[in-house]
């Protein structure tokens, strides 16, 4: 792809603005983007990629800024007004109807009135033909791996005749083989003078992938470069190049321990199967330290989770033991298990972490009214400002009003305050599930040095995330797990990136 | 985040909310209303605004207020109980059964409270335990319970009489305790225990909890199964109260009151109140608040000398306007909308 200077770029964006509160989401960031080429933006979580790709999208307005399409200055509303300009948007989860089939959703919500099956199947598998795609058409959607849903996806969206694709971290539930079946479908695009931008917090993807490279830093443009001349490590230095990231990941060895205590044995995991998501899974955690848990999402981190938990409904297992401080345990619900000490903070706030329409003290409170040393009739105003004051100091939380709802706070604020909710049961086991998901920079942090210091309490810490940097800087002791088994287990001064995927997908 | 973004639509009942009455609660929204209404019918209407009227007024939403009370608790913890008026109605029937067949009022009573709470706790279990979503189950028991304990604890009659013999039990429907008549009483005692429990108890709290967001209820460690029967069994329990207030108000039980709409003007005065069917919102106020607009309306209405079926025109418009406000006051959007939603 040859990109001529002379030429108007199809999308160009400048001094783009996005203010929410007093805090700038992105901050007069400049983007340029030319007919057929890939593009791609860098940046960590909370830089601004999501907000400039929403704003581009329609999704969400800019306080300020312009987004000029081949030369003219556009302002979308709505998804919809974006859509019929020519920008179409794939993201990070497959939006996709399983039940049916893949034609039916190629056309979903374009079928022509009394349109046959016939019909949708030819039209479906002239699009996929087309490019190259080879979908079968009369397939249910949930019998596809994710790069074909992927392409279902791309060929739903050139149906609009798009002129701009957006990718949002398509990769990240994919293995290695289904990201080059996507990206060599990506680039069958750019024959179609297709522009793409795409985001991922994969360096090496980016890389391999685009003409271009876009980096955000905070919400700020950092640098636009030939992906030809930029090594991984400039863009990296451009990423993280700010004095928090000195002291950010730093690999477990070097950090300095204060307490060295005789480590142990709190939970042993034997032999448990769950299937389809655990096989035959074993593992010891002990205390004073931290066991990091990396792989790929659905290698069965999460489920085994919620087994030692008793989060699941139907907590069935098939075989294998539990022990906690040698003794067995099996939990039907996690009352039980809070009973015990067992606490488990959810990967999936919204859905079961806080309550959105308490206060942070109240969401702390409930936590401990909900133990054995909350066993009481009637609640205490004080205990509640105590027990509350107590926690927003230990994790910094920095509510402007502590009488806002819970849902009304960052979603760092509220991560803090799920955490407080669950370590304030006084545990002797915790488990950090994907602990700084969603999460801005700052808070990522103080998330981290909070988890770190609980290192000095004899309780056993398990931190699962998806995250490599992050498992990697936090852990004393890496787990890599893999379709439902621990695999491999690391010292983080042996612990490569390349070692743990490696681990993970073969 | 949601409703700080500069470039959501905003509407002009929007800018209202937002900017007129910054924190105006829809409890205190529908209390503006309600005053309207009365001064409306004070001067509209002759007698309306006279003490005997409002004494006769508030009698009557007394048992309506009793009930909603019962409503308001589940519904708060994310429930509804469409069965209550069936549960407090039949138990209340089988008492005067009981005391017509020759037992003692006392002990009619007491059996009468077992049959209620056994009967809430069956809807507990069956919602807690075999998991059929609150609506349905109650509907459910509401049928079968009126079936049951027709077929088998009632002679085939409608009407069930107090005994003369116990016409003593009149007092909880006809009299009065220092000058104010005993159910506005008993309404206001269920009221104030009502609140303190939801108020300054730890189990009041987990209602709460629960209705905003069950799954972190769970998570947190609160043990939802028997939470659940208590629950029903307490809103059966209230319900079969509203019922024996009835009972004390005519000296009799008609059980054709089971199929009527009252428990439609429950969930009517509840939602009404700012109880939303969300779950986790508004208190044992938005109840009162809701039981005072209806019962100056209908009041109203029947002084006025409307029609039964412009009244029930009238309460249905009120009870749309009632959800309309709701989803203005508590909008769904991506963000803030839940699976499961009635």
């Amino acid at each position: 792809m040859k990109k001529d200077d002379n030429k108007t770029p199809v999308v160009k964006i400048i001094k783009a603005n996005k203010i929410y509160g007093s805090n700038y989401a992105i901050r007069d960031v400049d983007l340029d983007l030319y007919e057929g080429e890939i593009h791609a933006l860098a940046g960590e979580n909370g830089a601004g990629k999501s907000t400039l790709m929403k704003a581009l999208s329609g999704a969400i307005g800019l306080t300020s800024g312009k987004i000029l399409l081949n030369g003219i200055e556009q302002s979308f509303n709505t998804p919809h007004d974006a859509l019929e300009a020519g920008i179409s948007m794939v993201y990070q989860e497959p939006d996709l109807v399983n039940e049916m089939t893949v034609g039916q959703n190629i056309f979903l919500g374009n079928e022509k009135a009394l349109m046959r099956l016939r019909g949708i199947f030819i039209g479906a598998q002239q699009i996929l033909q087309s490019m190259k795609f080879g979908v079968d058409t009369a397939v249910k959607v949930e019998r596809l791996g994710e790069a074909k849903k992927r392409m279902v996806e791309i060929a739903r969206a050139i149906l609009f005749n798009p002129k701009i694709l957006i990718f949002d971290e398509p990769t990240s539930t994919m293995t290695p083989e289904e990201k080059m079946y996507l990206f060599s479908a990506i680039r069958s695009l750019v024959s179609r003078k297709i522009s793409v931008l795409f985001i991922s917090h994969a360096l090496e993807e980016s890389l391999e992938l685009a003409d271009r490279i876009t980096v955000l830093r905070d919400g700020e443009h950092i640098i636009t470069a030939d992906a030809k001349t930029i090594t991984r490590e400039t863009l990296v230095h451009h990423m993280v190049g700010r004095a928090i990231s000195k002291t950010h990941y730093v690999k477990g060895t070097k950090r300095q321990r204060e307490v060295i205590r005789k480590k142990r044995k709190v939970l042993k995991v034997e032999n448990v199967i769950k299937r389809p998501y655990v096989k035959n899974m074993s593992f010891t955690v002990y205390s004073g330290e931290i066991t990091g848990i990396a792989g790929l999402v659905g290698a069965g981190r999460t489920e085994i989770a919620k087994i030692i938990y008793g989060a699941w409904k139907r907590n069935v297992i098939r075989g294998g033991m539990i022990y906690l401080d040698n003794k067995p345990i099996r939990y039907r619900v996690p009352a039980q298990a809070i009973n015990d000490g067992i606490v488990y903070v959810t990967e999936d706030r919204k859905r079961n972490g806080f309550f959105e329409t308490m206060t942070i003290h109240e969401n702390v409170y409930l936590g401990w009214l909900a133990t054995k040393l909350g066993r009481r009739f009637l609640i205490s105003k004080k205990a509640r400002e105590e027990i509350g004051n107590t926690w927003i100091e230990r994790l910094k939380i920095r509510a402007l009003d502590p009488k806002l709802k819970l849902i009304e706070l960052s979603g760092g604020n509220q991560q803090k305050a799920v955490v407080a909710k669950s370590l304030v049961q006084k545990p002797k086991l915790v488990i950090f599930d994907e602990p700084t998901h969603g999460v801005d920079v700052g808070a990522i942090e103080e998330i981290h040095n909070f988890i770190r210091s609980l290192v000095k309490e004899d309780i056993g810490i398990v931190v699962i995330s998806s995250y490599l940097p992050e498992v990697m800087s936090i852990s004393d002791r890496i787990l890599v797990a893999k379709d439902g088994r621990i695999v491999e287990e690391f010292k983080p001064q042996d612990a490569t990136q390349e070692k743990i995927m490696y681990a993970a997908v073969h | 985040m949601v409703s700080k973004d500069q470039n959501s639509t905003t509407w002009s009942l929007d800018l209202f909310f937002k900017g007129g009455f910054k924190n105006i609660t829809q409890e205190q929204i529908i209390l503006l209303i309600a005053a309207v209404f009365f001064v409306f019918f004070a001067f509209a209407v002759k007698g309306f605004a006279t003490f005997g009227n409002i004494t006769i007024m508030m009698r009557n939403i007394s048992v309506l207020g009793i009930f909603s009370i019962g409503m308001g608790t589940v519904v708060i913890a994310k429930g509804i109980d469409l069965s209550e008026v069936a549960v407090g109605a039949m138990s209340a029937a089988w008492v005067l059964q009981l005391a017509t067949d020759g037992m003692n009022l006392g002990y009619a009573i007491l059996l009468g409270v077992a049959l209620a709470l056994f009967l809430g706790g069956l809807n507990g279990y069956l919602i807690a335990f075999i998991e059929i979503p609150a609506l349905f189950a109650t509907l459910a028991s509401g049928i079968y319970v009126f079936g049951f304990v027709r077929y088998f604890l009632l002679n085939n009659q409608e009407n069930h009489f107090l005994p003369k013999a116990d016409s003593a039990f009149l007092f909880v429907g006809q009299g009065k305790i220092i000058g104010i008549p005993t159910p506005i009483v008993i309404f206001a005692a269920v009221a104030l225990l009502a609140h303190l429990f939801l108020r300054l108890t730890r189990h009041g709290r987990f209602f709460y909890a629960m209705g905003d967001n069950e799954d972190a209820a769970r998570m947190t460690g609160i043990s939802i199964r028997p939470m659940k029967i208590f629950q029903y069994s307490l809103c059966s329990l209230i319900g079969y109260l509203a019922a024996l207030v009835m009972m004390g108000t005519t000296g009799s039980i008609n059980v054709r009151i089971v199929s009527s709409t009252l428990i439609f003007d429950v969930v009517l005065v509840v939602v009404l109140g700012g109880i939303s069917l969300i779950g986790g919102r508004g208190s044992v106020f938005s109840v009162i608040a809701g039981v005072l607009l209806v019962g100056i309306i209908l009041n109203g209405m029947t002084l006025l000398h409307y029609t039964l079926p412009t009244q029930d025109l009238i309460k249905g418009i009120i009870l749309l306007g009632a959800i309309l406000l709701d989803t203005f006051l508590h909008p769904r959007d991506e963000e803030t909308a839940r699976q499961g939603d009635i």
